[in-house]
């Protein structure tokens, strides 16, 4: 239960940090994906029902404050946690390189995901040069990222944890 | 089958989730969802700690401008450091006044300009995909706010409102690869579809290859899209190539408005014309 309250606390933190602060950054109209990350996260550290739950309320919330279309994000979002918790079942995953890879390889996943349903649902014009030319920027900033919000996401997880065991 | 059940639970809650998702895709793709009680819930979540955060994302944006830098200031002395920092707090201060009353007077003077029933709101939050063009705005349904009313600022048009909360609305920017704003070019009337484009740009589309357009035309609203009024400023055309064939031809267009340098709009209804917006 605190961990499901810690992880939709953080989640929160990470779309209005997506929609507000991150913009700062000089990186044209490309905008670190710090949700993708933490879905990233839960396929790998947490992998559980409400795990898959939240990576679709994580997807479909960016749907709500940013996407014409409900439901894009959240397939995209979903289907990263289901490629992560596939993968993590036959990978050793646990060390910082392979969670860059990890990450890098899902943004790329989330990419395609949302290419593909842009071109099938709402046929926008430039889509597939869009996709070549952001797709591994965006990929490669959510790369870098993932270390140290891995790290901070442990740490975090580790401090409810001791403090639940310190109450009991 | 419980055994089953409970040995893939995570992959099949996984599963699940996909479905739902492309059930959501479709019917929100045929305009079905008419009421969405988790969307609004997440705005009612996220509205007032993007408030902050974008107060927040708009002091470093000005603290980023000012023209008096930290550097400059360390090889002063402690008393004139202090005396500065407070007077360089008490200009800005009161330059954003100025700038914000400003930008206030104009707003209210386009007010009175535009058809009546127009709310004046403040954008809170900024895009969260690099995919989507959108903003979202301090005022929904308990104002008045409708989906497809026109957002405009005195510069020009910003774009369309596409859903509502009580306390909110989504607004799909014009440079967006969804939006699409039937336009005139002031000069020639020749007509076209202002669109979006998925990397940034601005692009008219369906313009005749025989209309004569030069750069620097400017671009108003036909009215005739039923979403903004008639004649405010969309942009200027920033570059025309003529296509060896084609019935068309290609517009590069820069918009009049650039919303990330927005703070305040206008959201109104597109049943009226409206005067030229100021160039």
């Amino acid at each position: 239960m605190k961990l499901t309250l810690l992880f939709s606390a953080i989640g929160i933190i990470s779309i209005v940090l997506q929609m507000s602060l991150l913009h700062l950054l000089p990186l044209g109209p490309v905008v670190p994906d710090l949700i993708l990350v933490l879905c990233v996260y839960l396929g790998l550290h947490h992998p559980s029902v409400g795990a898959a739950l939240g990576s679709f309320v994580l997807g479909y919330s960016i749907d709500v404050v940013s996407s014409p279309l409900l439901g894009i994000n959240a397939f995209a979002m979903s289907l990263v946690f289901l490629a992560v918790y596939l993968s993590a079942r036959s990978i050793w995953v646990h060390s910082p390189l392979v969670s860059v890879v990890i990450v890098l390889a899902a943004s790329l996943v989330k990419s395609a995901a949302l290419v593909l349903i842009s071109a099938l649902f709402v046929s926008m014009d430039g889509v597939w040069e869009t996709a070549i030319k952001y797709v591994l920027l965006e990929a490669l900033l959510a790369a870098a990222l993932a270390p140290i919000v891995f790290m901070l996401l442990q740490r975090s997880r580790n401090l409810v944890q001791q403090l639940s065991n310190a109450h009991e | 089958m419980l055994a089953f059940l409970r040995r893939n639970q995570i992959l099949l809650s996984s599963c699940f989730c996909l479905i739902l998702s492309l059930y959501l895709l479709a019917a929100s793709a045929r305009g079905q969802l008419k009421y969405d009680p988790v969307g609004s819930a997440v705005l009612w979540l996220v509205r007032p700690l993007q408030s902050g955060a974008q107060a927040v994302s708009n002091w470093i944006k000005e603290m980023s401008q000012s023209p008096v830098t930290l550097a400059n200031l360390r090889s002063e002395n402690d008393k004139l450091r202090k005396q500065m920092l407070h007077l360089e707090a008490e200009r800005n201060r009161l330059l954003e006044g100025e700038a914000a009353n400003k930008r206030l007077q104009e707003l209210l003077d386009f007010r009175s300009q535009v058809p009546s029933g127009s709310v004046t709101a403040a954008i809170i939050a900024n895009t969260a995909s690099t995919w989507f063009q959108s903003c979202l705005l301090n005022k929904g349904s308990a104002d008045n706010v409708r989906k497809g009313m026109a957002v405009v600022s005195p510069q020009g048009i910003v774009g369309q409102v596409v859903s509502v909360t009580p306390q909110s609305a989504k607004v799909l920017l014009i440079t967006d690869a969804n939006s699409g704003v039937d336009v005139l070019v002031q000069r020639t009337r020749s007509r076209g579809i202002v669109s979006g484009a998925l990397d940034g740009t601005v692009v008219m589309k369906y313009v005749k290859r025989s209309d004569e357009l030069q750069e620097g035309d400017r671009l108003i609203t036909s009215g005739l899209d039923g979403v903004f009024p008639k004649g405010l400023l969309v942009g200027t055309i920033g570059k025309v190539r003529r296509q060896q064939a084609g019935l068309f031809q290609s517009i590069e267009v820069v918009p009049a408005v650039h919303a990330g340098q927005l703070e305040e709009v206008l959201i109104v209804g597109g049943d009226a014309p409206a005067p030229a917006a100021k160039g």
